[in-house]
């Protein structure tokens, strides 16, 4: 069963605001993500991969279409999109600091009503159990402007899980965060997308680490979908070389093996 | 310290200024005096003899009413000032970011200089010109606003608003320049003043602040989340363009209400949400109600300062505002630029 479907879908980043000419940043792309099945996004920097998200996902104008769980998007409300699709986007700045445990609460937006809009058992549990994913339980008194970079993506991931959808979407989640917090959350995700129905679609600049998770990836280049196909499928293919236009596997290799001893 | 005992510290001190205000002037009248004229009035029963026939007057027509109309026009404009800043994630947003002040105080000029009499509205007509051109300014900006860039980006409403600022005032100076009889007036409108207010503008005033506040906070977890940017705010579930509209029309209500009735005060809408942030923390379900109880101490105590620094003269009361809000604030931002978390 398909969860995503996107036929001919363009999207522009639009900085209009900035004096930046609207760009075009996805151009015409066609395809289908199945349910259950873990899909990561690669591209070098200005292939259209986080506009792509952002359109799936309905967060900036497109043309096009574009199916949610069989559901035009464009027709859907944001609590509706929210309660099947929980997203975390690249960090911006944080003027207003509220605890972690407050931050995380906030995915439990839309399960919260009544004009006070106080958290149930349910919530608190779901908080709790999102903290310790994240490894940051002890820290949810800490409010968000003593965080280090890492801890304050941790958190905001966080809130992501405590939207608790069937379907994440998780644009660089490694940034700021040290190896061993890597490994952790690397380890958690592929927990978490074993539960059949969920499905992951993320955004990864760590080679590595989009293909120890992935089940299918899709190439970008130039707002455009390079291929998409099962990872052993792409590996054993040019495709990989082109989206990067060098040898990215070679390098991962030279990487791993900087001596070249064995 | 308790969260309970901040908000009781806060309602407590803001209590005391409502009571000084009403007490102490050019005559001061002693605390169980008051509650005398003041149970009195309320049961309409007759006031003992034993208190000065002048008290009463001086008491129920004018200080009560005008601490009434100070406490609730800077609960209104300090609301106002939360929302703003957090629709707009920028601790320096308030409504005269937006226009609607100079947009209120074109209003107000208009009818002045034009010699406009509407018989029905009677002296409503001023506070409903300044509310009708301040709504009309944000309107307008956040029109073009949204012409020039359909997702409606912060930077963008903030620089229209700072554009139509300017221009509205230009045109303003250049009414009270071909109205010189009428400049005196204008600038001390521009200044705030609660002097001459009565009960009429009391009660409507606390009639608007009770149904807004009502309004502001059916979407205290919305501003919330808003506060982290609209992308973020969108993830989890919120309509953001919906909600943000919605709030921007309720924030340039509640100033513009303020203002007319008063004339334009700043500072109290920039200063007040960080003092309350500073003391509450960042969640809107306690900001907005202790901002509202603090902004409206903050004003009433500034129009105490107003009246009785210069007596028998008056200051305008948006001149003590700023004279106070100013540095104050001056000193919170670059204080505060050391604990905000940025990252990314």
């Amino acid at each position: 069963m398909w969860i995503i479907e996107c036929k001919n879908l363009h999207a522009a980043y639009d900085r209009r605001d900035l004096g930046i000419e609207e760009k075009e940043a996805v151009k015409g792309v066609s395809f289908t993500i199945e349910s259950g099945q873990n899909i990561c996004i690669l591209g070098s920097n200005g292939s259209g991969k986080t506009t792509l998200l952002r359109a799936i996902t309905g967060m900036v104008p497109y043309s096009g279409e574009v199916l949610l769980d069989g559901q035009p998007l464009q027709k859907l409300r944001r609590e509706k999109i929210a309660q099947k699709v929980a997203v975390m986007t690249q960090l911006s700045q944080v003027y207003f600091s509220y605890s972690v445990e407050e931050t995380v609460m906030m995915g439990r937006y839309i399960y919260q009503e009544g004009l006070l809009g106080r958290p149930t058992k349910e919530d608190c549990e779901v908080v709790a159990e999102s903290l310790e994913a994240v490894g940051l339980k002890d820290l949810a008194k800490r409010q968000l402007n003593t965080l280090s970079g890492g801890e304050l993506q941790r958190a905001f991931l966080a809130r992501t899980l405590a939207q608790q959808t069937p379907v994440l979407i998780l644009d660089e989640p490694t940034n700021h965060l040290d190896l061993k917090v890597q490994a952790e959350l690397s380890e958690y995700l592929k927990e978490w997308s074993k539960t059949p129905g969920h499905t992951l679609i993320g955004v990864f600049h760590d080679i590595p680490l989009a293909l120890a998770l992935a089940d299918e990836l899709i190439l970008m280049k130039q707002g455009r979908i390079l291929a998409k196909d099962r990872k052993e499928t792409i590996l054993q293919s040019k495709f990989l070389t082109d989206t990067y236009d060098f040898d990215v596997l070679q390098y991962i290799k030279s990487m791993a093996n900087p001596t070249g001893d064995f | 310290m308790k969260t309970t005992t901040k908000a009781g510290v806060v309602l407590a001190l803001s209590l005391g200024v409502l009571v000084a205000c009403m007490g102490i002037g050019s005559v001061n009248i002693p605390i169980p005096d008051m509650l005398t004229i003041i149970k009195a009035k309320i049961t309409a029963a007759t006031i003992p003899t034993n208190v000065t026939p002048s008290y009463v007057s001086i008491l129920w027509d004018i200080r009560m009413p005008r601490a009434i109309t100070a406490f609730m026009v800077g609960a209104l404009l300090s609301v106002s000032g939360v929302i703003m800043q957090s629709l707009l994630q920028n601790p320096l947003a308030s409504s005269y970011t937006l226009g609607v002040s100079s947009g209120a105080a074109l209003g107000v000029a208009l009818v002045v200089v034009l010699n406009i009499t509407i018989p029905v509205v009677g002296f409503f007509l001023l506070p409903l010109a300044g509310f009708i051109f301040g709504l009309g300014t944000v309107l307008l900006v956040i029109g073009v606003a949204r012409r020039l860039d359909t997702s409606l980006k912060n930077q963008t409403i903030i620089l229209m608003g700072m554009v139509f600022s300017l221009f509205v005032n230009a045109v303003l100076t250049m009414v009270s320049a071909m109205f010189s009889q009428h400049i005196q007036r204008l600038t001390l409108w521009q200044m705030g003043s609660f002097s001459g207010r009565r009960w009429t503008h009391a009660g409507l005033l606390a009639v608007v602040a009770l149904t807004g506040f009502v309004l502001v906070m059916r979407y205290h977890r919305e501003l919330d989340l808003m506060s982290f940017g609209e992308e973020q705010s969108m993830a989890v579930g919120v309509d953001t363009k919906q909600t943000k509209k919605r709030l921007l029309l309720l924030a340039s209500f509640l100033t513009g209400v303020a203002v007319c009735f008063t004339g334009i005060i700043g500072f109290v809408d920039l200063t007040i949400p960080h003092v309350t942030r500073r003391i509450f923390g960042s969640k809107h379900r306690l900001v907005l109600p202790m901002s509202a109880v603090l902004g409206g101490g903050f004003l009433a105590f500034a129009d105490l300062l107003s009246r009785t620094v210069l007596s028998p003269r008056e200051i305008p009361v948006g001149a003590v505002t700023a004279l106070v809000g100013a540095p104050f604030f001056l000193y919170l931002y670059f204080m505060g630029r050391k604990g905000d978390a940025s990252c990314g």
